[in-house]
């Protein structure tokens, strides 16, 4: 056997960490199939709420809307105007939460034209706002500059995107939810860290070091071995993770209703300046956890080749992803002043909805690039220098 | 083929545990045994590469083994005293992944696996995790790991910890066997085991090399120096507080006691024919005590 093989059987096909990958497994599945399942109440209702939308889906209809806003207000009469007390009450009651959905909808189409004053001055919405920006700026003379470019780019893609239509995408809506949202950097992150950390830190504390370090293939060629094997069980866990949520999200149903709809159609996805469909983007999201847990688990085996215990290299690691994770949900005051941290940090630049789900753009040496481009850019740099420094750290490594 | 220690020094914090090592070695056996503490694992390491000197280097046929680096690991066999296992692998796994690591040919690797596990006695218990292997056993997997790709230059440390007589004396016949053509460094506190293989035996302590000389040059430096004096067990009692003595047996009720000196030390001493244990005595007990260290 390779030393590949070796290395890859060590981190991941071993009776342990094989048990641990079923029990993910099981755990994974059992969150696709319980926040499907009870998405609006019990499995049934789900039905109905289907049949019920397949009659509205499409653009905004008047008589719709009045309909919707009538429910709406009598709803919030009744709950307040929480959206998750609301959607809590009204579980079980397909045709209020249709209501409840066209009225946002409605709303998401108000935004597309007109926006939602007060806009963020760095991120402004709308076809109207950012039609009157542009005359703004072209009035001061700044046709030119950075700023312009980039509300220009944005109204061109708001324009051609088109005013947002109406589809039943809540299938969808609940997978982008369990792969985009924080708790997704605890289920995926945190197992991932407990697997990749002994990469490195296993040796000294077995004592394989030894032989290892005083072998002709101890220095460099293990090093690309680990490696390998690093992203080989960092994309295992993360498709086990991807396909349970995937498969056990839309089991329940039976149905991939919503599948062809434009990702505006998803309330997280609406101000998103990014062409794509449902199923598309459920690619791009899970082309971009694969991405993003393998430069993590390169963070992680750079933790761990620097420390002498697998606990001490997971204990590293995790600090690292909670410390982005905890300036990330600070106030603005904060995330204001370490702004590029934040934006690249593993908190938010491993969230799908962050990094797709609206439209920012960055300055570079005079070209305007895009958040997902710019993030690419950043994370490979990280995995470059992660790699390089694993390397480095090998041809000089002792026993003592 | 050479070996070439030149000027190595290499300290822990304040403690100097090296101390100006230069030393050649060529084909052969050449045993390195002294106290604990005296540096043997410290030299051992640096030569395997698995720890770099503060100072010198060490040359493998005149260029600096640090340039030459994956090809001169790819010549070493390295036994270290505190071997490591991975808990799920068999014997067989550990095997194979040694070879993984000299980078050795599947097949060729195989039959290796085989040759040596017959000749440390393992072919029965490959199939077992090593983990659960006695200690004998895993050293003498160690020893399988060391010899797998044929070094040219064999370090073993401490390699007969663990062996019963039996297996030490396999394991002397092994590696008597292995050496022509090749280097075997072997490092050990126990004298018989490089006494009878060892072309050169190095002496050391505190860092530093004292002797290196073959078996017989010992035995022949330790002529006149070695007695047996017959004594009660009361006498001994007194006597062992001021001579270094190498053995004592009971013998018609008298204890036949065997002292390391430079002259007669008593009346009644005969001299007995030397052996390299005396001289380790000698070399480590005697003469630092004369001198008052």
């Amino acid at each position: 056997m390779s030393l590949f093989h070796f290395e890859f059987r060590k981190l991941l096909f071993n009776k342990k960490t094989v048990s641990l990958l079923v029990c993910l497994f099981i755990l994974y599945s059992l969150i696709g199939f319980v926040t499907s399942m009870f998405l609006i109440g019990s499995g049934k209702s789900y039905s109905v709420y289907e049949e019920l939308a397949a009659g509205y889906e499409g653009p905004l209809k008047e008589e719709k809307a009045v309909w919707a806003k009538e429910i709406y207000e009598e709803v919030s009469a009744r709950y307040g105007t929480d959206t998750r007390m609301i959607a809590r009450s009204v579980k079980d009651q397909p045709e209020t939460m249709l209501a409840l959905k066209y009225n946002e909808f409605t709303e998401r189409v108000d935004e597309y034209w007109n926006g939602t004053p007060p806009e963020s001055d760095e991120e402004p919405y709308g076809i109207a706002l950012l039609e009157a920006k542009l005359s703004e700026l072209e009035m001061e003379g700044k046709q030119n500059t950075f700023a312009y470019t980039k509300l220009s780019d944005s109204l061109k893609r708001l324009t051609a995107l088109g005013e947002p239509e109406f589809a039943n995408i809540l299938l969808w809506e609940n997978l982008f939810v369990n792969w985009g949202e924080h708790m997704m950097q605890f289920l995926l992150f945190i197992p991932l860290t407990f697997i990749i950390a002994p990469v490195f830190a296993v040796e000294r504390s077995t004592g394989m070091d030894h032989l290892i370090l005083s072998s002709g293939s101890g220095r460099r060629k293990i090093v690309t071995a680990k490696l390998l094997s690093i992203l080989a069980a960092s994309v295992t866990v993360t498709l086990i993770y991807v396909a349970a949520t995937f498969i056990f999200g839309f089991l329940p149903h039976a149905s991939l209703h919503g599948w062809d709809a434009a990702i505006q159609s998803v309330p997280t996805y609406a101000r998103s300046m990014f062409g794509f469909r449902t199923w598309q983007l459920a690619v791009v999201g899970a082309v971009w956890l694969i991405f993003t847990g393998a430069v993590y688990s390169l963070i992680v085996g750079f933790v761990s080749s620097r420390m002498k215990s697998q606990m001490g290299a997971a204990g590293v690691s995790l600090a690292i992803l909670f410390i982005n994770v905890g300036l990330a949900a600070m106030g603005d005051a904060v995330t204001q002043r370490f702004k590029p941290l934040i934006d690249f940090g593993l908190a938010n630049v491993t969230l799908i909805k962050e990094v797709f789900g609206g439209y920012k753009m960055f300055h570079v040496f005079g070209m305007c690039v895009s958040y997902p481009v710019m993030a690419v850019f950043v994370l490979g740099l990280i995995a470059v220098l992660a790699g390089f420094g694993i390397y480095h750290g090998q041809k000089s490594r002792t026993v003592v | 083929m050479e070996l070439q220690f030149e000027k190595i020094e290499k300290s822990y914090q304040d403690k100097k545990v090296l101390k100006d090592i230069s030393v050649t070695m060529g084909t052969g056996v050449y045993g390195l045994v002294g106290p604990n503490g005296a540096g043997k694992t410290t030299m051992i390491r640096i030569m395997a590469d698995v720890l770099r000197p503060d100072k010198g280097r060490i040359l493998y046929n005149g260029r600096d083994s640090h340039d030459v680096g994956d090809e001169y690991r790819a010549k070493i066999g390295y036994l270290p005293q505190d071997l490591g296992f991975y808990s799920d692998f068999t014997g067989r796994d550990y095997l194979e992944y040694s070879a993984a690591l000299k980078g050795m040919e599947k097949a060729y690797a195989k039959k290796r696996i085989e040759e040596l596990a017959y000749s440390v006695g393992l072919q029965e218990e490959l199939r077992r995790h090593c983990s659960a292997y006695s200690g004998g056993m895993q050293r003498r997997l160690g020893i399988a790991q060391a010899l797998i790709d044929n070094p040219e230059i064999l370090i073993l440390d401490e390699p007969t910890s663990g062996l019963d007589p039996f297996e030490r004396i396999k394991f002397r016949n092994i590696i008597s066997a292995y050496s022509k053509d090749r280097l075997v460094l072997l490092s050990t506190h126990i004298v018989s085991d490089v006494e009878q293989i060892a072309s050169q035996i190095m002496m050391m302590e505190y860092g530093v090399i004292h002797h290196m000389h073959s078996s017989g040059e010992y035995v022949k430096m330790m002529a006149g120096k070695v007695w047996l004096v017959e004594m009660s067990a009361e006498e001994l009692v007194e006597y062992q507080k001021q001579a270094v003595i190498s053995n004592v047996a009971a013998k018609d009720g008298l204890m036949e006691v065997r002292v390391i000196a430079e002259s007669m030390p008593a009346d009644s001493a005969v001299q007995a024919v030397p052996n390299l244990e005396d001289a380790y005595l000698y070399i480590f007990h005697f003469l630092p005590e004369r001198a008052g260290r």
